[in-house]
């Protein structure tokens, strides 16, 4: 039986830079548990020499020529990706400051 | 003068070739139903009405001129929201994307423009792809068009609701766990998840990178065939793509090599917790395909039963890294900053995010986080990687005995929203038959087993194919389709 605390919770919010709201910790954490607890069952398999299998497919590795790409063609263009930012200006993002509450 | 029920992509083709009707008149049809019917089903979240017409306008000047046109020329078609088509919004049926416009269309987008599809608009579903019922929606809830009160599934429940209820031919939806086929099995339609690999993701929202498929929902497996051969193929925008030979067997199955075709029923698919009356419609289809001369027998799949523990690791764990791109900056904000919100970056993710993402999210992210972290990465996620494994090699070891394979989809019909909100552990059981597909890579359908009509809920099965041989499910399909409603089989 796996125990997840709300102290486990909070933890969990900050790596994933998430405010939870105070009331649904105890509700996730709830859930949580329940959920590991399951996860348990696994333990009886026996994986003992077995590769992971750690993508879709058995894949190997894709290459292609190193030339530029003209993403316009591809992706779309710069300036409907740089439109779809809040704030932008002569074609930078404006972001807020990373340190301290300075503009 | 039309009968939007009725309609499928040859239908669509033969009518607009011998000008029964014009793309454009057929474009108004399904927008005035979808006006009326759309009021009670709720599947759409937004539509696109002047540009739909104007590519159907498009279609009937190139007839007009005696161009050719498109294998998809004039089909109205429903997007799912988590799909790009340039200048439209793509929600994700998410506020996190609420105010975000598709700055590029999607691969499998731009490869339909050029076939000439229409596209009606784009469709609700579980946030960002998570859930089983379309109750995870920010935005709406989608109704069962065969009982109002139930859910269609999900996460493509809006798709699939489309298609069902005759407010588009076909649809695209996205599949990670099921969510192409249970919705399909639960609304009485057919789904495809393609092979992994064999359609490119540019474009779709990432949910689960190694399981996201992207497929068709349509009336006839016929259908899915074409849709499927137009959304297929290699791109260099998603290097997990694959360049996959497919014979012409694809569009034009044949009986005498389909009766050739082994089936198997595994054992470990036919188990307690599946309601009577989908054993019973299971039981029905598997009598019908045994009449083609098709050979049946059972088989073994014994890692089934790890399936979910493996697949609720390793999707969290994928959606926690995927999700970490919505800031609440890169997308458009949720709203302007508050006054006592802090204004440094770390402080406007920690708040951005709290509100942006919905609770199913909230949850999958703390649970991918906590597989991942120091200290349990190997007890949960490595573990699931290995069981993983094991999972597609049993499928390895049982198409040496048999071609294809033969499950139900979902253990029950279509049930009453709100059922299973509460306990997400009930919820995560509604996709045990589809979950091991997409494991291990492999394509996979839902076929309703009958035509329903009259208020009575849709039972599909399920019909899993070696990997990149999508010919083989949709050809027994087909055949399938053809004796169910007493078609030549032979054509």
């Amino acid at each position: 039986m796996t125990h997840i605390t709300e102290e486990t919770v909070e933890y969990l919010a900050k790596l994933s830079r998430m405010d939870l709201e105070g009331g649904e910790k105890k509700k996730i954490a709830g859930d949580l548990e329940e959920i590991l607890t399951h996860f348990e069952e696994l333990n009886e398999v026996d994986t003992t020499n077995v590769e992971p299998m750690t993508g879709g497919t058995a894949q190997r590795n894709v290459f292609r020529e190193d030339d530029a790409d003209t993403r316009s063609e591809m992706n779309g263009s710069s300036k409907d990706i740089i439109d779809a930012f809040p704030e932008h200006a002569r074609g930078y993002l404006k972001v807020p400051a990373v340190f301290g509450e300075q503009e | 003068m039309l009968f939007l029920k009725d309609l499928t992509i040859k239908k669509i083709q033969e009518g607009l070739k011998n000008k029964e009707f014009t793309a454009f008149a057929l474009t108004k049809e399904f927008f005035d139903y979808i006006e009326t019917r759309d009021a009670e089903v709720q599947a759409y979240l937004s539509l696109d009405k002047d540009g739909a017409l104007a590519a159907a306008t498009a279609v009937d000047v190139a007839i007009a001129k005696g161009e050719d046109i498109g294998p998809l020329a004039g089909v109205p078609m429903a997007i799912k929201d988590n799909l790009l088509v340039k200048g439209l919004p793509a929600t994700a049926a998410s506020k996190m994307l609420e105010k975000y416009t598709a700055a590029y269309d999607a691969t499998v987008i731009k490869k339909l423009k050029e076939a000439g599809a229409i596209f009606l608009g784009k469709t609700n579903m579980d946030e960002f792809a998570m859930g089983s019922s379309t109750e995870n929606s920010a935005f709406k809830v989608t109704k069962n068009p065969h009982d109002l009160e139930r859910v269609p599934g999900g996460s493509s429940g809006g798709s699939a609701a489309a298609v069902a209820a005759h407010m588009a031919v076909a649809a695209l939806g996205t599949d990670t766990g099921g969510s192409i086929r249970q919705p399909a099995s639960l609304c009485g339609v057919v789904g495809l998840k393609p092979t992994y690999g064999a359609v490119s993701r540019s474009g779709a929202i990432a949910m689960a990178s190694s399981l996201d498929q992207i497929g068709p929902l349509t009336k006839t497996v016929e259908d899915a065939a074409i849709l499927f051969n137009a959304i297929k193929g290699k791109d260099p925008l998603d290097a997990t793509s694959v360049d996959a030979e497919y014979s012409d067997e694809l569009l034009h199955p044949r009986l005498e090599n389909i009766k050739k075709l082994r089936v198997g029923l595994p054992k470990e698919y036919f188990i307690e917790g599946i309601d009577e009356r989908t054993k019973q419609e299971i039981g029905a289809a598997i009598e019908k395909i045994k009449s083609l001369g098709i050979e049946v027998k059972e088989i073994s799949l014994p890692n089934t039963k790890h399936a979910l523990s493996c697949y609720y690791i390793i999707m969290p764990a994928e959606v926690s890294s995927n999700v970490a791109r919505f800031d609440g900056i890169r997308y458009g904000r949720l709203d302007e900053l508050q006054e006592h919100e802090p204004k440094n970056l770390l402080g406007i993710y920690h708040a951005q995010r709290g509100k942006g993402f919905g609770r199913e999210v909230r949850r999958r992210v703390m649970l991918g986080t906590y597989v991942l972290s120091s200290g349990y990465y190997d007890a949960y996620y490595a573990k699931a990687q290995k069981v993983r494994k094991l999972i597609k090699e049993d499928f390895d070891n049982a198409f040496k005995e048999v071609d294809v394979i033969l499950t139900p989809v979902a253990p029950t019909t279509a049930f009453k929203i709100g059922e299973k909100t509460s306990d997400p552990l009930q919820m995560y059981l509604s996709d045990i038959f589809t979950i091991p597909l997409n494991l291990a890579g492999l394509p996979g359908i839902s076929i309703p087993v009958r035509a329903y009509e009259g208020g009575e809920l849709p039972v599909g099965f399920q019909l899993i194919g070696k990997p990149f041989r999508e010919a083989d499910i949709l050809g027994i399909g087909q055949m399938y389709e053809r004796l169910r409603n007493s078609e030549p089989v032979e054509l």
